[in-house]
C-alpha cells in the first residue's frame, strides 16, 4: 500500500510535505535558534539576519515560535483523526452485525454530531470544561466522528452483502472471525482516505481553536496563535502572516493530496481510474471531438 | 366528431394539471414529514448534549456572582435562586419547554435576556453567512458547470486546480490575507466593524464582503467539485446520447437533462456545508471585529456563561436544521431520485 501510494507522483510530494512537517513537530523546538519566549526590546522588526522572520509585538523571534509552536499543532491535528477513528469506526463496522436498535441509535447520533456546527460546539465545550489541548481534541474528534462512521458502515454493508462472506457464515463462521478475516481489509483502505483527510480538518479546528485563544495557555506558541498576535499589527508588519498561513495550507494540502492518492491506489477507486481511461478512450473515439494534446 | 376532442382537451388538460399539483403537494408533504421525523430527533438529542454541558462542566452562577470566597450556604442558595438544585431532568423539561417557546433564559454574568443578546447579533452573523453562501453557490456554479463542459481541456485543469487551492485555505487564513491585502494594504474596504442594512445598502454591502468572501471559499470549492462530478456523471448516460442523437440542442440537453441530474450532490454537501459555515463565523467574527452571534458564543464560553452558551447552541441547532429542511424540499422538487431515501 505504502509502495504503491509512494509510485504516484501526488503520492511523493505529500509524503514529501508531510515528512517535513512532521519533522518540523519532532525536532522545531530544538532547531528553534533562539528562545522562543524570550523577549526583547526590539519589538516588530522586519526580516533580518539575526531574526529570519522579524520579531513579534513583544520583540521574540518569529521563526523560533514557528518551529516551537509546530509541535501542538501537528500533534493536535493527530490527536483529533486518532479520537475520530476510535469514536466513529468502530460503531461504523458494529452497526451492520449489531442489530436495529443499536444501528437506529447510532444513525440518529452520527445525524446530530452533522448538524451541529463543530466549531462553534467546541469552542463552547472546550471553554467549559476546562482549558487543555486533550479536553480539546477530544471534543473535535467526536464532533468529526460521522465521516469515519460513514465510511466504515459503507464499506462494511458491500462486504456484508457479498457472497463470500454469505458463504463463510453457511460455513459457521463467528462474526468476530468475517470482521477481522473478511471485513478488515475491505474497510481499511476507505478507513485511510479519511484519516488522511481527517488529519487536514484536524489542522484547521486546531489552528482555528489555538488562533481563538483556546486549548493553549498563553505564552506557549502555536500557528494558529502567531496569526492571532500578527492580525493586530498588520499596519507594521503586513507580511507576517504569510508565514504560518503557508505552512497551514501546505499542510492541509498535502493531506488531501495524500488522500487522494491513497484514493487512486487502492481497490475501490482503482476501478474509477479504469473508468475514466475507458471514458476518454470513448470520448477520443467520437468523430466530433479532435483530441487534444492533453487528452492522453 | 371533429368539435368533441376539442372540447374535451381543456377540461382533461385541467384534470391533468390538478392532478399534477395534487401530486406535487404530496410529495412536498411527504419529503417534510420524512424530513422532519430525521430532524426532531436530531433536534432532540442535540439540545440534551447541549444542556448536559451544565453539569460536565460544573460551572455554577455562584462562582460568577460570588467570586471564589462564597461560603458554601451562599452558593446553594444562589443555586436554589436559578433552580439548579432540582432534579437534572426536571431542569432540562423546564429548560426544553422554554426553548420552544423562544425563551432561552437570562445570562448568569448580566441577567439581560439571552434571546434577545442573541437577535442582536443574529443578523450580523446571518449577513454575512447568506453573502458568503450567495458567493459560493453562484461562482461554485459557474466554475464547475464551466469545467464540466470543457471537462479534461485546459480549462477544466485549471479551474480544478484553482478549487484545490481554494479548498485548503482555511477561513481564518484568507480573513487575515483579505485584512492585509484589501483593508490594510489597498484600503479598500473597512477592515473591521459592521453596518446595519437599514443605514444604506452600500455601507452594509462593504463591511460584510470581506468576511463574506472568507467564508465563501469552502463553499466554491464543495459547489465546484460536486457540481462538475454530477454534471459529468450525468452526461455519461444513456438518456443524454438519446437526447444527442434526436438532435435537441446542446443548450436543452444541459438544462433539461444533464443539470437537474447532475446537481443533486452539489445541493446535498450545500446542507452538510451550512453547519461549518456557522461555525466558522467564531473565527472570522474575530477577525473582522463584529458583533455577531459567533463572537457572543466565543466570549459567553470564555466566561463560562452557560445559559448563554446553550442559547447560542440551540438557535445553531435550529438554523442548521431549518436549513437541511429547504435543501431537502429543494433537492426533492429538482432531482426526483432522491425520493427514493439516498
Amino acid at each position: 500500500m505504502v509502495r504503491r501510494v509512494l509510485s504516484l507522483t501526488s503520492g511523493r510530494i505529500a509524503v514529501g510535505v508531510l515528512a517535513v512537517i512532521a519533522l518540523l513537530a519532532l525536532a522545531g523546538p530544538w532547531l528553534a535558534p533562539q528562545d522562543p519566549l524570550a523577549t526583547s526590546d526590539d519589538t516588530l522588526a522586519a526580516a533580518s539576519g539575526a531574526h529570519w522572520l522579524g520579531t513579534d509585538y513583544l520583540g521574540r523571534d518569529v521563526f523560533s515560535r514557528l518551529l516551537d509552536g509546530s509541535r501542538i499543532s501537528v500533534l493536535g491535528s493527530l490527536e483529533v483523526a486518532v479520537v475520530a477513528l476510535a469514536v466513529g469506526a468502530v460503531p461504523g463496522i458494529l452497526s451492520v452485525y449489531l442489530g436495529r436498535v443499536f444501528e437506529w441509535l447510532s444513525l440518529r447520533l452520527t445525524d446530530t454530531l452533522v448538524a451541529l456546527p463543530f466549531l462553534l460546539f467546541a469552542v463552547a465545550v472546550i471553554a467549559l470544561l476546562g482549558n487543555g489541548i486533550t479536553q480539546a481534541m477530544l471534543v473535535t474528534g467526536t464532533l468529526v466522528s460521522p465521516l469515519f462512521y460513514r465510511v466504515a458502515r459503507a464499506a462494511t454493508l458491500t462486504v456484508a452483502r457479498s457472497p463470500y462472506v454469505e458463504a463463510a457464515i453457511v460455513s459457521g463462521a463467528s462474526v468476530g472471525w468475517i470482521v477481522r478475516r473478511h471485513v478488515w481489509a475491505k474497510v481499511l483502505p476507505p478507513l485511510a482516505v479519511a484519516l488522511a483527510q481527517t488529519i487536514g480538518v484536524g489542522f484547521v479546528i486546531v489552528s482555528s481553536l489555538t488562533f481563538l485563544g483556546i486549548g493553549v495557555q498563553p505564552p506557549a506558541p502555536t500557528w494558529g496563535g502567531l496569526l492571532a498576535s500578527d492580525l493586530g499589527y498588520l499596519d507594521y508588519r503586513p507580511w507576517a502572516p504569510l508565514a504560518p498561513a503557508v505552512l497551514i495550507s501546505a499542510t492541509v494540502w498535502a493531506c488531501n493530496l495524500l488522500a487522494d492518492a491513497i484514493r487512486d491506489v487502492s481497490g475501490e477507486a482503482g476501478r474509477a481510474l479504469l473508468d475514466r481511461r475507458k471514458a476518454r478512450a470513448h470520448r477520443t473515439g467520437t468523430p466530433d471531438t479532435v483530441p487534444t494534446g492533453g487528452a492522453r | 366528431m371533429s368539435t368533441t376532442p376539442q372540447a374535451a382537451t381543456p377540461a382533461r388538460r385541467r384534470g391533468v394539471a390538478a392532478a399534477r399539483t395534487r401530486h406535487a403537494l404530496l410529495r412536498v408533504l411527504a419529503v417534510l414529514t420524512r424530513s422532519v421525523l430525521i430532524f426532531v430527533p436530531v433536534f432532540v438529542v442535540a439540545t440534551f448534549v447541549t444542556f448536559a454541558l451544565r453539569s460536565l462542566s460544573g460551572l455554577s452562577p455562584a462562582r460568577i456572582q460570588l467570586g471564589e470566597e462564597a461560603t458554601p450556604e451562599a452558593i446553594a442558595r444562589v443555586e436554589a435562586e436559578w433552580g439548579l438544585d432540582r432534579p437534572f431532568l426536571v431542569q432540562y423539561a423546564d429548560w426544553f419547554g422554554g426553548v420552544l417557546h423562544g425563551q432561552l433564559g437570562t445570562s448568569w454574568t448580566n441577567g439581560a435576556d439571552i434571546s434577545t443578546l442573541i437577535g442582536l447579533g443574529l443578523g450580523v452573523s446571518l449577513s454575512v453567512a447568506t453573502f458568503a453562501l450567495v458567493i459560493g453557490v453562484l461562482i461554485g456554479f459557474l466554475l464547475g458547470t464551466v469545467a464540466a463542459l470543457r471537462r479534461t481541456t485546459w480549462i477544466d485543469r485549471t479551474i480544478t486546480g484553482f478549487v484545490t487551492l481554494v479548498s485548503v485555505m482555511p477561513a481564518f487564513v484568507v480573513g487575515i490575507v483579505l485584512v492585509a491585502v484589501f483593508a490594510v494594504g489597498l484600503d479598500l474596504f473597512p477592515a473591521a466593524g459592521y453596518v446595519p442594512a437599514a443605514e444604506g445598502i452600500g455601507p452594509w454591502l462593504t463591511h460584510i464582503t470581506l468576511p463574506a468572501v472568507a467564508l465563501s471559499f469552502d463553499v466554491i470549492a464543495d459547489v465546484a467539485r460536486q457540481l462538475r462530478g454530477g454534471l459529468i456523471a450525468a452526461y455519461r448516460e444513456n438518456y443524454v446520447t438519446g437526447a444527442v442523437v434526436r438532435g435537441l440542442s446542446p443548450r436543452r440537453i444541459f438544462f433539461g437533462h444533464v443539470l437537474r441530474n447532475g446537481l443533486g450532490p452539489a445541493l446535498a454537501t450545500l446542507g452538510l456545508k451550512f453547519p461549518s459555515l456557522v461555525g466558522a463565523s467564531v473565527v472570522t467574527e474575530w477577525i473582522f471585529g463584529l458583533q455577531g452571534f459567533g463572537r457572543f458564543a466565543n466570549d459567553s464560553a470564555q466566561s463560562g456563561d452557560v445559559p448563554a452558551v446553550q442559547g447560542v447552541l440551540v438557535v445553531s441547532i435550529a438554523l442548521v436544521v431549518a436549513f437541511n429542511l429547504i435543501v431537502n424540499l429543494v433537492l426533492a422538487r429538482v432531482t426526483p431520485a432522491s425520493q427514493r431515501g439516498v
